[in-house]
């Protein structure tokens, strides 16, 4: 019985050297007392937890997973390693200030095949603002040295709607990005969390008209580069799509390790409540946000619309025993007249309007699910 | 209790003066109110009052107060209400009484209300005590603002109470000098009843109850009564007084202050200044002063929820029992469905009802911008009166339109008669005269359109003046102005419940200030949608609103679900809270819009 099998596994490491001031995941600045006491917690979870064999992808996010020693990475990837066997896509985030060579060669070593370089910006004035330590540089280096030992699937994230950033500014930095060859990148527009730095300082991102002029500009300089949008932030080349992130916005289940980190079962998705000092004390607490059906057709729709090729409508039927179009009849006629979506035989996708109002159009399906 | 031994009397103060802390602290003095068992600020019974600092139920409480000379003294302790709408019957509650405690805070000296208040009391003929409080304030000025009332109202204060209502320090003088300084009650027992009725309020078990203070003869169980107005005729069945719970009494007495139950059925029977006598033995003169309020100002109301509209109704028959003033018919409008038209005594009187109605009967209100009655008269000779600009006639069937004027008396200091002269003009003011009443103090006099005073009049006021000017006015009859409808066209589609009636020569600078206005407060949507402000067709002016182009969560992983998908409830909350109109979504402030437009006139 192959069913309730998990493709991925997520792990969050909550240490970063620095805070972004635009950041408001689970972290905290590295401290090596803490990052051990974490990592016999997270142990502690591996082991009391029953995990499938047959995974596809590991995820290692944060947080900065680089932020941890040499021997505390080799740690974290060696409690990883028994569910690493039929793994095609491996991926950690690491940024340039806390990756050494010898943390290359570890990930290297335990078949770390994918990596996420937060390189946000090549302005030194806006990386000031953001608070990161970084230069354009030093992610260039870093790209070459993974080049060199043979790692070529990596992720660029590049950031806009920044305050002060103009028009040129992200066009220069979506260029030298370009220009470093990777096979994926992400581009995130500013969104002001209320609990992070910014959102504490009251800081707003631009207008609505200058991003979305970014937005355009973003989408059409990296297809005429040959990189395929394939999600509403996320742009691949040569098929390069991330694997795992694909697999979350399919709406397949998922485990999440750490603190910090979600999951996804059968029964519904959980989190990990409380402080670092709690799950140090109780690692296996987790709190579970059960899911009608309703809910869980309703989010698969909200996930699977960000990809651009949109939701098999057999997979969802084959899940949930429902049409697409019967559980959603009003919804999905009126906006394929209004041209936000599109529906063919199999898929139902957004348009490239409907892209950009996402939000609108998951309202309007929220309405008829009357959730 | 003798006439001899009773006291009535209000408390007046401009707002925050401390007049509800003052009369707690009397209440607790007289133990008429056990150290705080009841709520802070026990006079203003509802929520909303306490909330907004302003009282618009009247209510009378009586105390018995053991005086420095042995004696036992009956207060009645009459509160009264603060606000322009409600002059009428703030004066009926002084006309209650024979006295009134001025409160003044040492910290900001004599306010315009301080004044208002104040003349309104002299003009009942009642014997002002003023009292200095919050002395314990560290930037009180005690001594300066005793200079400033006698200067400005010409009240001596060399025996003012200095008082801090907050520690109850020196309230115990405040109380001898009610004794000494406030008359008694000087009516006549054997004379047939005459009792002024100066609030009333609606009991589901009793009926109206009326409260009531005996000029007059007196009133007992069993009375056959008559309200000298209203020609309504009663049997007593219940009389009391509050302390502040009620207490039943067999009779109320001459001089006295209470309350009393008849079976009364609607409290249009009951109106605030009217006459109880006795049917029997009627009195033969009703006491003066009494005025029917009639609504000036008239706005729809719509449940944003279509299904609601019962429930309106029921809420708002319930409301209308305690509010005789408030009236209200069905209404249809095509933008907004069904709903009603009410009609309103002020501004003020019809914030609160709204408010009321969203909070107390969980109500989700739309409101179109208030209106006055106008008249129109028609090429065929006959006259209609329009508190709908929906239903304004067409131009070429009208002969002539007349509107409501006012007589408006604004009384202010020196330094701002510049600003509030300009603003009068700038509201089709007519100057008709200035009166200096003191040194510094002025009442400004003018004719003024009431359609522009319900506008934001009162807002311009206040901060034109700095607070420091109060305005009361009082319809002087109608006249004919050159004035037209203006449509609002969205998506060229005329939203019905946004059209108004205004003066041509101001029709394009509200027009564009209006849909300027309106581009702002409606959301950009999936397309672009022209807002135009037209006159019989004409389109005055015009802005867009562009469409909207990005509105899409840049990142969502599998741990941000949660997080994600309550974003976007909250999006359709905000969705709920605003109504299709054909196929654009309006945010309710949107119908008031036109009230505010002068913010733009101002930028």
């Amino acid at each position: 019985m192959t069913a309730a099998r998990n493709p991925s596994l997520y792990v969050h490491v909550p240490f970063c050297a620095s805070v972004c001031f635009y950041c408001d995941f689970f972290r905290q600045v590295y401290q090596k007392e803490t990052a051990d006491a974490w990592l016999d917690a997270l142990e502690y979870e591996l082991l009391h937890t029953e995990i499938n064999d047959g995974l596809e992808t590991i995820y290692i996010g944060g947080g900065t997973p680089s932020s941890l020693s040499e021997s505390q990475l080799d740690r974290l990837l060696s409690l990883l390693d028994p569910y690493k066997i039929a793994i095609s896509e491996y991926t950690v985030e690491v940024n340039p200030e806390t990756l050494t060579q010898d943390k290359i060669d570890t990930l290297l070593m335990h078949g770390v095949n994918r990596v996420s370089i937060g390189l946000q910006s090549h302005d030194a004035a806006l990386l000031k603002m953001m608070n990161r330590h970084h230069s354009f540089e030093d992610v260039s280096r870093l790209v070459n040295q993974f080049f060199a030992c043979g790692l070529s699937n990596i992720s660029l994230d590049l950031m806009y709607s920044l305050p002060n950033q103009t028009m040129e500014s992200l066009q220069r930095s979506t260029e030298l990005a370009v220009s470093l060859n990777p096979a994926h990148l992400s581009l995130y527009s500013l969104t002001i969390e209320e609990n992070s730095v910014f959102g504490k300082q009251g800081v707003r991102p631009l207008d609505e008209d200058t991003e979305a002029d970014m937005y355009e500009w973003i989408c059409s300089y990296l297809s005429k580069h040959g990189y395929d949008h394939y999600e509403i932030s996320n742009f691949a080349r040569d098929g390069k799509e991330s694997v795992h992130n694909t697999r979350i916005w399919e709406y397949e289940d998922f485990y999440g390790f750490g603190c910090g980190a979600s999951g996804k079962d059968e029964k519904g998705r959980y989190d990990h409540p409380g402080t670092l000092k709690q799950y140090l004390k109780d690692p296996g607490a987790r709190s579970y946000i059960y899911l009608t059906k309703e809910e869980r057709m309703y989010e698969s729709v909200m996930m699977g619309l960000r990809l651009s090729r949109g939701i098999s409508r057999s997979r969802f039927e084959k899940r949930y025993g429902n049409d697409l179009t019967d559980v959603y009849p009003e919804t999905i006629h009126s906006l394929c007249k209004e041209g936000m979506l599109i529906l063919t035989e199999d898929r139902l996708s957004c348009s490239t309007h409907g892209f950009e109002l996402l939000n609108n159009v998951l309202v309007r399906f929220m309405e008829e699910a009357e959730l | 209790m003798d006439q001899n031994h009773i006291r009535n009397f209000c408390i007046i103060a401009h707002i925050d003066h401390g007049k509800s802390t003052l009369a707690d602290r009397i209440l607790e003095l007289t133990e008429t109110v056990k150290e705080r068992d009841m709520k802070a600020q026990l006079l203003d019974e509802m929520d909303l009052e306490r909330e907004r600092g302003i009282t618009i139920k009247l209510n009378a409480v009586q105390l018995s107060y053991h005086a420095d000379d042995g004696e036992e003294y009956l207060f009645n302790l009459i509160d009264t209400p603060g606000h322009v709408d409600v002059t009428y019957e703030v004066s009926r509650s002084l006309a209650a009484c024979e006295g009134a405690v001025l409160v003044v805070d040492a910290t900001q000296g004599v306010q315009a209300q301080t004044l208002a208040n104040t003349y309104l009391a002299l003009d009942n003929d009642l014997e002002i005590i003023p009292v200095i409080n919050k002395i314990d304030m560290n930037n009180a000025m005690p001594d300066e603002v005793k200079n400033e009332i006698e200067n400005i109202i010409g009240l001596d204060c060399s025996e003012a109470p200095m008082i801090s209502a907050r520690t109850g320090q020196n309230v115990k003088e405040v109380l001898e000098q009610i004794v000494h300084k406030i008359p008694a009650p000087h009516g006549d027992p054997s004379k047939p009843l005459k009792a002024l009725v100066f609030d009333s309020f609606y009991d589901s078990y009793r009926g109206v109850i009326a409260l009531i203070r005996i000029m007059d003869g007196s009133l007992s169980v069993g009375d056959k009564i008559r309200f000298m107005a209203t020609g309504a005729e009663y049997e007593v069945t219940e009389a009391g007084i509050r302390n502040p719970k009620e207490v039943p009494v067999r009779t109320l007495g001459c001089g006295d202050v209470g309350w009393f139950a008849a079976s009364i059925k609607s409290i249009q029977d009951v109106r605030v200044g009217d006459t109880v006598t006795n049917a029997q033995q009627p009195a033969e003169e009703p006491l003066e002063g009494y005025r029917k309020m009639n609504p000036m100002v008239y706005c729809g109301l719509y449940p944003s929820d279509a299904a609601k509209y019962e429930d309106l109704h029921e809420a708002l028959d319930k409301l209308k029992l305690n509010d005789a003033s408030l009236q209200y018919e069905p209404e249809t409008s095509q933008a907004l469905g069904f709903g009603f038209r009410c009609g309103f005594l002020g501004l003020l009187h019809m914030d609160v009802v709204q408010e009321r109605l969203e909070r107390e009967y969980d109500l989700d209100l739309i409101c179109t911008a208030p209106s006055v009655i106008y008249h129109v008269y028609l090429t065929d000779g006959s006259m209609q009166e329009i508190d709908n600009p929906a239903k304004m006639p067409e131009a070429s069937r009208i002969e002539r339109v007349e509107e409501p004027y006012v007589k408006a008396e604004i009384m202010t200091s020196d330094a701002y008669i510049g600003p509030v002269m300009e603003l009068c003009q700038s509201k089709r003011g007519i100057y008709i005269g200035m009166d200096v009443i003191d040194t510094g103090r002025n009442i400004l006099t003018y004719e003024l359109p009431l359609s522009e005073i319900i506008y934001d009049f009162f807002d311009r006021l206040k901060s034109c003046s700095k607070g420091y000017a109060s305005l009361d006015y009082e319809l002087i009859g109608y006249r004919k102005e050159d004035l037209v409808k203006m449509d609002i066209l969205l998506n060229v589609e005329t939203v019905d419940a946004l059209s108004v009636i205004i003066h041509r020569t101001e029709a394009y600078q509200r027009g564009s200030g209006i849909t300027i206005r309106l581009k702002e407060l409606i959301p950009r949507q999936q397309f672009e949608i022209p807002v135009q402000a037209a006159i019989g067709g004409k389109v005055i002016a015009r802005t867009n609103i562009k469409s909207l182009r990005k509105n899409v969560l840049a990142k969502c992983y599998g741990g941000d679900i949660s997080r994600k998908r309550k974003l976007l409830e909250k999006q359709k909350e905000g969705k709920k809270r605003m109504k299709a109109v054909g196929s654009v979504v309006i945010p309710q402030e949107a119908f008031m819009s036109v009230l505010s437009m002068d913010d733009n006139d101002r930028r």
